[in-house]
């Protein structure tokens, strides 16, 4: 489904302020898998979802979607087969327009002809999905996006992704922004959504309890690499003090590392 | 007099209308328009000089205006030059291919060939006066324009239009590219601007290449204005309130004209008045919102 090859990303490269965000990295994502990613700041996380979604290429290395090279599509081009939700809540919906004019602009991906689709047949339609979110939201399609609160814009996003069918879904700690309950109930229609679309989903949290709720696979980053992998009976297992363990084994690693170079110069 | 106001109000409407798409729909601030608009005028002129009928001229003029709109949109898209900076090279550009268009001539009268003007005035002679005739008749192109901009702004194409001004990134996760949205609604936006620019022409009996100067100043304070008139978000209302700025801009362009001596004030201080409008607008707009942040804050 996913596959990235021998991935490199460097910002400023050939200046004196090049920095490697993603350095040779190697994942394949299959079918249907549901991939949790955690790393602290500057692990390289949205820098990924970036070279995976087209919005950045890599430096080197080569990104495949369903078994093609999609490295040098543009990000529009890679649209029409992934869905990406972004921690603000905000930047998946056209803030003065209404809610309807948002689905529909969202309901098909690609090209747009000077066609009037948005007739009564599509807004039931609409309108039967709006119920499944439980936010009230079905009696308010004429009105503007801009009225609804966080929780409901990214609830909103979240289906209207899916109405999009894409078969990939890149969430960017999309719940981030949200207070506990807003968030528990997108969380709660994220699983659901990624289960009945049998999407294939990744997913960055700073959470380190969803990381290990939530998902079929959990891969943890750090400056641009992938250090922990777990997938199976070994992440159901999984707990958060195990995982911090993990977390430490690695930095101090990497710390050990940086001293051998330091005493070696 | 007053039915002068209303006929160069609708006339430069069609232009405000275009203006409005450019700079609120697509948040593309487009100065192309400065060029467009007399290359609409010199297009026609050219035209019906050739013995075209008015509405080949027309046709002319609006595709003409599309291709300059393409030009500013490629060199932003291309060359990733800022949308301003690709506005002004086209825009001066313009000038010299509209003398070109012209046969090396600046202006071009109009006075002894048939415009629509005379067309529509000749069809009804007898029936309504003259000035009247074409009152109704930029009536109902107005209308027309307006509904077939309302009608587009509800398909698939527009609506789309309307998110890539408001959320780009949501534009292109939907797999549309913007740049090819911006080829069409820059060009689209520069045909309503050379269509207004060959109306204007027709109307005024002559076409010049400095027709253009300042004109998106007076397009975007005739889009503010309006705005002040009616507050909305649906499409109907807000192509309503840029005709209905075009106009009250227009009235008081007039009465700046024919009352400004009573201050000292000449036609060339019109410009600075369209100026100080578009930043009163802007204070005033500016001084709501700090209010409307403080009340809701509260």
């Amino acid at each position: 489904m996913i596959r990235l090859q021998n991935l490199n990303c460097t910002f400023h490269a050939d200046t004196p302020n090049a920095k490697t965000v993603i350095r040779d990295l190697n994942l394949t994502v299959g079918a249907g898998e549901f991939v949790t990613i955690i790393g602290s700041n500057g692990a390289g996380k949205t820098t990924l979802f970036n070279l995976i979604s087209g919005n950045l290429l890599p430096t080197f290395g080569k990104v495949f979607i369903n078994g093609e090279d999609v490295t040098d599509h543009p990000e529009y081009k890679r649209a029409t087969t992934m869905g990406r939700i972004f921690q603000d809540p905000l930047a998946g919906t056209a803030s003065n327009m209404t809610l309807e004019d948002n689905m529909m602009i969202t309901y098909k991906k690609g090209f747009k002809w000077p066609v009037i689709s948005l007739n009564r047949k599509i807004r039931t339609y609409f309108k039967s999905q709006l119920v499944n979110l439980k936010m009230g939201l079905d009696s308010r399609m004429k009105e503007n996006i801009n009225t609804l609160s966080g929780g409901q814009r990214q609830a909103l996003t979240l289906l209207m992704m899916v109405l999009s069918n894409p078969d990939i879904a890149l969430l960017d700690e999309h719940t981030a922004a949200l207070d506990p309950s807003n968030a528990a109930i997108v969380m709660d229609l994220t699983t659901r959504f990624i289960s009945e679309h049998r999407l294939t989903t990744m997913m960055i949290t700073h959470n380190m309890n969803h990381a290990i709720a939530y998902g079929s696979r959990l891969l943890m980053m750090d400056a641009g690499e992938i250090v922990i992998d777990v997938s199976g009976a070994e992440k159901a297992k999984l707990t958060v003090p195990k995982l911090l363990e993990m977390f430490s084994n690695v930095r101090r690693q990497a710390f050990e590392n940086d001293e051998v170079l330091l005493s070696a110069g | 007099m007053l039915e002068g106001i209303f006929v160069e109000g609708l006339i430069y409407a069609i232009m405000a209308l275009g203006v409005f798409f450019s700079f609120r729909i697509l948040d593309f601030p487009d100065l192309t328009v400065d060029g467009s608009f007399p290359m609409g005028a010199v297009i026609m002129a050219i035209s019906l000089t050739g013995g075209m009928h008015p509405l080949t001229g027309l046709l002319l003029a609006f595709c003409g205006g599309v291709l300059a709109g393409f030009v500013t949109a490629a060199i932003h898209n291309r060359l990733k030059v800022p949308h301003l900076l690709a506005g002004i090279l086209t825009m001066t550009m313009l000038y010299s291919v509209n003398i070109r268009i012209m046969g090396n001539r600046a202006n071009l009268p109009l006075l002894r060939v048939d415009t629509i003007i005379t067309h529509v005035t000749a069809a009804t002679q007898g029936l309504i006066p003259a000035d009247w005739a074409s009152l109704i008749f930029f009536v109902l192109v107005i209308l027309a324009i307006k509904f077939a901009l309302d009608v587009f702004f509800h398909t698939d194409m527009g609506l789309v239009f309307g998110a890539l001004g408001n959320n780009e990134q949501m534009v292109k996760v939907q797999g549309v590219n913007p740049a090819t949205l911006k080829l069409i609604g820059v060009g689209l936006s520069n045909g309503l601007v050379a269509l207004s620019g060959a109306f204007a022409a027709q109307y005024q009996g002559f076409a010049d290449v400095n027709l253009g100067q300042g004109i998106v100043v007076s397009g975007l304070a005739s889009v503010m204005l309006g705005e002040f008139i009616i507050k909305s978000n649906r499409i109907g209302l807000l192509t309503l309130r840029v005709i209905l700025g075009a106009i009250l801009f227009k009235a008081i362009m007039y009465l700046g004209r024919y009352y400004g001596y009573y201050i000292n004030m000449t036609p060339n201080d019109l410009k600075l008045i369209a100026g100080v409008l578009i930043i009163a607008s802007l204070a005033v707009t500016n001084y709501r919102r700090i209010r409307g942040k403080a009340g809701t804050a509260a």
